[in-house]
């Protein structure tokens, strides 16, 4: 259930451990504590009531509170996991971030059709998003170009007047609609 | 009772309910398909459609979208690894591994025998138990309440994978996000920062959608040159076959009835329903089963436990409805809303002033769930061919089906921030080995855990009320014991593993 993916490439072969993991997860784990130490302080000053003895700030000052423990629990066993293991051969690093490349492009691309969203609206950003997301992903032939202008058409000017003219739900118009 | 059945019977059997049901049926498997798109969602957009039809039709065809959807969300959770509706999160921890290993047919086969049966089962009890299993559920006070979260908490140990520290890190996590915007009773703002993009919390469909769907489709595109070289979801040798299916779903009758029964049982309580079941069920499958190292590998008897979970509490969740009038999800409050609108009253009173009315809903889910087989068993060698799909197609269109569900949820555009935010981080946790389903499971539980945590405390400072009640004492024993066979469990599996 839990995807486990970080030394292993999508295709199932294992790359040679090296120290990036452990690192990883002590940059991590150490800015989560950080970061539920700070919200901690803050939930402090959530107001408590006269009508109940918990108030609005107990339940997730306690859920914080083990947050801390538990992220600097695990910071401490990968630190030493970090002390354990030899450093990688080098570029592993650069390696994996080129192994990651259609997906950090994949999630760079979704992240601007996100951001457009109310600008261009529903429409016009999911026309482009899936015409520009197919091509990135290799639509690259004629045939496969078409398609993706069909299948582009259908879930964008297709969806939108399906939400818009059966189920009464408007999505973004943006500036143009 | 015998001439209210017939009379139900008579009013529903007629051409035009059964088109309408099947329609419906349809309805409900599609919408819940899509990642995004929830029951919920789908019986909204059905209630103006009912308001023309009698009373029995226009219920009928509202609980074959209810019953519909809660198997079609089996679909995208074995084939994308997305569970379609937050009922089938725990459907992806066996189905799509199984998918994965050249089964999906397999896969999907077992998932609708399993809903059939749960539904089945539930329709059974509903008949049967109505009246007395809704004065339990409603019994249950602020108290036992909280200690039940309690126990559906322990379901974290089952969930943590390799490391329990990560597993309960991300369990805390989910409780911790579901604590920003609104505080459940003053309405304070709490860690919203004065932004709009927090000032409503992270909605719960936002954060599944984010966790699963975002992480799940990016991890799908890591294989570059697969991708670009037209690589499709499977392998494209897809074996369907239901009648082998359904010989291997009745060989677990006791996960089946298990199952069933938890689901019924979570369905009844007001305010628990399917969410929390599939992962109930799959929990006390995994703690029963002889083999728990298979469960998370493609284990048919976690599909199995999963699916007849959820799809039992379409039956539990109407137990409250028509016994007591009480909707135990937003599904039943819709339901009872259609009621409403042709005039007849939700109550206690339902059973005996509209008999007939009752016994013919309960004949609706018992032809909604045939419906359901028989249209799944037809119609799913067309859903499998989503499995030879290019990824290049099938990445971009699910992610905007993902944008649409985000903000359909509220119309909200911060919504679809918020998935972006959660998405990304989802893909973080996941490269760095953490495990997901935890996370998702202390988003649900965590408002009903403080609301009732608060309410308890506020009617009665004494906190040894939840060991002095016996129904609240009974649900922390049971929690207890879970937590122990859990880590005497973890602690059998780390020492064969170093064997």
């Amino acid at each position: 259930m839990s995807q486990s993916t970080t030394d292993r490439s999508p295709s199932g072969e294992r790359h040679a451990p090296g120290r990036g993991g452990p690192l990883a997860h002590v940059l991590l784990n150490i800015a989560l504590a950080a970061l539920f130490t700070a919200l901690f302080v803050r939930a402090q000053a959530l107001p408590s009531s006269m009508w109940e003895p918990l108030g609005s700030g107990s339940f997730p000052r306690l859920v914080l509170a083990a947050l801390v423990a538990l992220n600097l629990a695990i910071a401490f066993k990968e630190a030493r996991a970090f002390l354990r293991q030899s450093p990688g051969e080098r570029g592993q690093v650069g390696a994996w971030i080129w192994r990651h490349r259609l997906a950090f492009a994949v999630l760079a691309l979704f992240a601007v059709y996100i951001i457009a969203l109310p600008w261009l609206g529903f429409s016009l950003a999911s026309l482009a998003f899936l015409l520009a997301g197919q091509w990135l992903l290799g639509a690259r032939s004629l045939k496969a170009l078409a398609i993706a202008v069909v299948v582009a058409l259908v879930f964008s000017l297709g969806v939108d007047t399906l939400f818009r003219d059966v189920f009464v739900i408007s999505l973004p118009r943006g500036l143009f609609g | 009772m015998m001439d209210a059945l017939l009379s139900g019977m008579d009013q529903l059997f007629t051409l035009s309910t059964m088109i309408a049901m099947l329609l419906g049926v349809i309805a409900g498997v599609i919408a819940s398909a899509i990642p995004g798109f929830t029951i919920t969602m789908a019986i909204v957009l059905t209630l103006p459609l009912t308001f023309t039809m009698d009373p029995l039709q226009g219920v009928a065809t509202m609980l074959a979208v209810y019953v519909g959807g809660y198997t079609g969300g089996l679909i995208s959770a074995a084939l994308l690894g997305i569970p379609g509706t937050p009922s089938s999160v725990a459907t992806t921890f066996d189905a799509f591994p199984m998918a994965r290993k050249g089964e999906p047919g397999r896969a999907l086969a077992l998932g609708i025998w399993a809903s059939f049966f749960g539904a089945l089962v539930s329709v059974v009890v509903l008949i049967i138990a109505a009246p007395p299993l809704a004065l339990i559920a409603v019994k249950l006070g602020a108290w036992e309440y909280f200690s039940l979260i309690i126990f559906a908490m322990t379901v974290v140990a089952s969930l943590v994978g390799k490391s329990m520290l990560k597993g309960l890190m991300t369990g805390l996590l989910g409780l911790f996000i579901a604590t920003v915007g609104s505080d459940p009773m003053m309405g304070v703002a709490r860690f919203t920062f004065d932004s709009d993009l927090l000032a409503n919390g992270f909605p719960f469909l936002v954060v599944l959608i984010g966790i699963f769907a975002v992480s799940q489709l990016l991890s799908e595109v890591e294989d570059a040159e697969g991708v670009k070289h037209g690589k499709a979801l499977m392998p494209d040798d897809v074996n369907f076959n239901p009648m082998a299916a359904l010989k291997e779903t009745l060989s677990y009758p006791v996960n089946l009835v298990r199952s069933s029964l938890v689901g019924v049982f979570i369905g009844a309580v007001p305010g628990a329903g399917g969410s929390i079941a599939n992962l109930l069920a799959y929990d006390q499958a995994k703690r029963a089963s002889k083999t728990p190292e298979a469960f998370g590998t493609g284990t048919p008897e976690g599909v199995i436990a999963s699916e007849s979970g959820n799809s039992a509490t379409s039956g539990g969740g109407l137990i409250p409805m028509i016994a007591l009038g009480i909707p135990g999800s937003a599904v039943d409050a819709v339901l009872m809303a259609s009621l409403m609108v042709h005039g007849i009253g939700v109550g206690p009173r339902l059973i005996m002033d509209h008999g007939d009315l009752v016994y013919g809903m309960f004949m609706a889910m018992l032809v909604a769930a045939l419906m359901v087989l028989v249209v799944c068993l037809f119609s799913m060698r067309w859903f499998l061919r989503v499995t030879e799909v290019p990824k290049s197609i099938i990445v971009p269109v699910v992610l905007v089906c993902c944008v649409i569900g985000a903000f359909a949820l509220n119309n909200r555009v911060t919504d679809v921030y918020l998935l972006l935010g959660v998405g990304v981080f989802g893909y973080v946790l996941s490269k760095l080995d953490y495990p997901l389903a935890p996370l998702v499971l202390g988003v649900i539980l965590g408002p009903i855990a403080e609301t009732n945590l608060r309410r308890a405390l506020m009617s009665d400072e004494n906190w040894m009320l939840f060991f002095t009640r016996p129904i609240s004492l009974g649900l922390l024993l049971l929690a207890a014991l879970s937590i122990v066979l859990a880590v005497r469990h973890h602690r059998r599996a780390k020492r064969l593993q170093a064997a």
